[in-house]
């Protein structure tokens, strides 16, 4: 008998304790390492990276709002740092390259356990990187409504930290919507980048053309950027009137946007559009306006925006 | 011009008819000046066209009504179109005949001095001298468009100075095609340069980077105000040396003995050029081959006498940049291509027939 009941309980407690050590596995997993879809494949990334390196200013933008302070980044358009309005929150922050070229000696130095990668990062680059750490690239398409959402929730979901930024995204939105609510009319708005001898117009589908629309202004342009480009070719200043609206935000990525407005301004077919004569230009900083993304850039361009309305 | 070689029984038609090879010198001169009407007839037509024509929406039709005052069938006069003309086409057409002039000029001058047909100051790296020097200028805090005239013309001394060392050394200036290599390897190294300093300062990037491929768009007549005095400069000179120009052709030794001065005349021709280059850099950018093409052009009309040339290339180069600049704004409107484009597609070709042509003709 005892020989029975011992054998059945010894039996039974295998069977339990498998079970629990199965249990116990299947539910520790999802803090131990999750699986994501990226745009080369699958990817599993383990808890909370802690040493994260991040070839994307979205991405950059997205830890430090995870709160994240990421190893390495690199230069936003056109600069030698990361874009200003990020920069008093990670100071110290190793530069490892640009958005068109990542110094890869640099990457493997900071040992990094993962990488965040542009959505538009080479499959050549990603080869190289991922043999550093897991590289994670968004599979998210260039110039698809609210992207620079999707793109955050996934960089969130690889750090490990999705309620920050769900609660980010949120604030955004709400934020846009109540400017929405204030606007009495949709007036249209068009974002520009001037440059002496004509202006580009931006498309509408870029990220904060994007937002200018969920605050409740119709964004122009997008009959005039080719598919699948972020702006036009410099228009001729005879076509200057393509960038007119009631309201016309003039991006620069490195002069201060005064100086921007004042040469602008010195061109009669500048000074003639109706924006101009309404006073309705408002200078932004194109390292924000047309080159960063992410929830904390959301809320520096609606700043942008509260700022320049009545 | 009467005078008939056999004598007085032939017909009176064949009296008055003149031999086929040596004209007598007046009616060459005249065929000459028959030339230059219809350039010159050519050349203003260029200039109404560059009036009409636009990248924008405002069409030749209402350009012309605008102009004319009156409606020209459905097309009527418009503020819109009067603007255009007024502030955007009118200016660039302007600073295009100043440019094209210089050019032209510039081109001749230095073909003489050289005496090299492939002589150009965009070949020969004296447009790259002051696209440097301009952007030295930009990177050290400039931003005056007065200031960047007398710093481009101080660029393309230095160009040219180099460029008439590397002629006299030896076999470098009897041989043309060494000749525009070294021109070649001083416009890549001061390009080379300008691209560096462009890289380490962002801001002079932004304000040259457009200018460095030559274009006229949005240039405005405060822009030509600036490379006045130099142009009326320059052209006074030209006046003066052009006779002991024409002497140096014939050789050193003849011109001496003819009373002039080959190593002054040559000195202030060079200087000329500098002026004339520096001043159409400084407003439009770098624009190659015009000085190639115009004094091609004008020879092939003219014959090689640069007292000739010079009054050609002053109506060619303009007719260049002019019918070039309105191709660059039709071809990808609402855009413009910029101008150093379409001259280089125009000229790339005449340097290939000059080079190929079997004997390579030293001037």
């Amino acid at each position: 008998m005892m020989r029975l009941i011992g054998h059945d309980k010894a039996k039974s407690l295998t069977t339990l304790l498998t079970g629990l050590g199965l249990g116990l596995l299947l539910a520790a997993s999802p803090a131990l390492a999750k699986t994501l879809d990226t745009a080369y494949g699958e990817v599993s990334v383990e808890g909370q990276p802690e040493r994260v390196v991040t070839l994307y200013e979205g991405a950059l933008d997205t830890a430090v709002s995870a709160g994240v302070m990421p190893l390495a980044a690199i230069a936003t358009r056109g600069g030698d740092d990361v874009a200003r309005y990020l920069r008093d929150r990670v100071q110290g922050i190793d530069i490892v390259g640009t958005a068109r070229e990542t110094n890869i000696e640099a990457v493997v130095a900071q040992r990094p356990d993962i990488i965040l990668a542009s959505p538009r990062l080479p499959e050549a680059q990603y080869r190289l990187l991922s043999q550093i750490a897991p590289t994670l690239v968004p599979d998210v398409p260039a110039f698809s409504e609210g992207a620079w959402k999707q793109e955050a929730r996934f960089f969130a979901k690889a750090l490990g930290r999705e309620a920050p930024v769900e609660a980010a995204l949120e604030a955004v939105a709400a934020r846009a919507a109540a400017l929405r609510e204030e606007m009495e009319n949709t007036p249209t708005a068009s974002l520009a980048r001037w440059m002496p001898q004509g202006a580009l117009l931006m498309s509408p589908k870029l990220f904060s053309t994007g937002l200018l629309r969920t605050s409740g202004f119709t964004v122009q342009g997008d009959e005039n950027v080719p598919a699948g480009r972020p702006h036009s070719d410099p228009l001729s200043l005879e076509n200057l009137s393509l960038i007119d609206a009631d309201w016309l935000f003039l991006a620069t990525l490195n002069a201060e946007g005064d100086d921007a407005l004042a040469a602008a301004m010195s061109s009669p077919a500048f000074a003639r559009l109706e924006a101009v004569k309404n006073d309705h230009v408002v200078p932004v900083d194109g390292q924000l306006w047309t080159s960063a993304s992410g929830p904390l850039a959301a809320e520096a361009i609606l700043d942008d925006i509260t700022a320049a309305l009545p | 011009m009467t005078r008939h070689p056999r004598g007085g029984s032939l017909a009176p038609g064949i009296i008055n008819q003149t031999p086929a090879d040596g004209a007598p010198r007046g009616e060459r001169r005249r065929a000459l000046t028959v030339t230059v009407m219809w350039l010159i007839a050519a050349l203003a037509l260029l200039c109404l066209t560059s009036l009409l024509i636009g990248a924008g929406e405002v069409g030749p039709l209402t350009s012309l009504a605008t102009l004319v005052g009156h409606p020209i069938g459905a097309a009527t006069g418009s503020d819109e179109a009067r603007f255009v003309m007024t502030e955007l086409r009118g200016p660039r057409t302007l600073v295009g005949l100043a440019v094209g002039a210089s050019l032209g000029i510039a081109g001749a001058l230095l073909q003489a001095v050289a005496r090299n047909p492939l002589a150009e100051p965009g070949l020969l790296g004296v447009s790259a001298g002051s696209a440097f020097a301009i952007a030295v200028a930009l990177v050290l805090g400039a931003s005056a468009a007065t200031l960047r005239v007398s710093v481009a013309q101080l660029g393309a001394v230095c160009g040219c100075a180099f460029v008439l060392g590397a002629s006299r050394l030896n076999a470098v200036g009897q041989d043309p095609i060494r000749l525009v290599l070294t021109g070649a390897v001083l416009s890549g190294l001061l390009g080379a340069l300008t691209s560096l300093l462009l890289l380490m300062d962002q801001r002079a990037a932004d304000e040259i980077r457009f200018w460095l491929v030559g274009s006229l768009a949005g240039r405005r007549l405060a822009d030509l105000q600036a490379i006045l005095p130099s142009l009326a400069l320059a052209a006074t000179i030209t006046l003066t040396i052009a006779r002991p120009l024409s002497a140096l052709a014939l050789g050193e030794r003849v011109a001496v003995g003819l009373g002039h001065h080959p190593r002054r005349v040559r000195l202030l021709a060079i200087a000329v050029v500098a002026m004339l280059v520096g001043a159409a850099t400084a407003v439009a950018g770098p624009i190659a081959f015009v000085g190639l093409v115009v004094p091609f052009a004008a020879r092939a009309i003219a014959g090689p006498d640069i007292r000739r040339t010079l009054w050609l290339a002053l109506i060619l180069g303009p007719m260049v940049v002019i019918a070039a600049d309105i191709v660059a704004r039709v071809v990808v409107a609402p855009s413009e291509l910029s101008l150093g484009v379409i001259t280089a597609l125009i000229g790339a070709p005449v340097l290939i027939a000059v080079v190929r042509s079997r004997r390579l003709p030293t001037l």
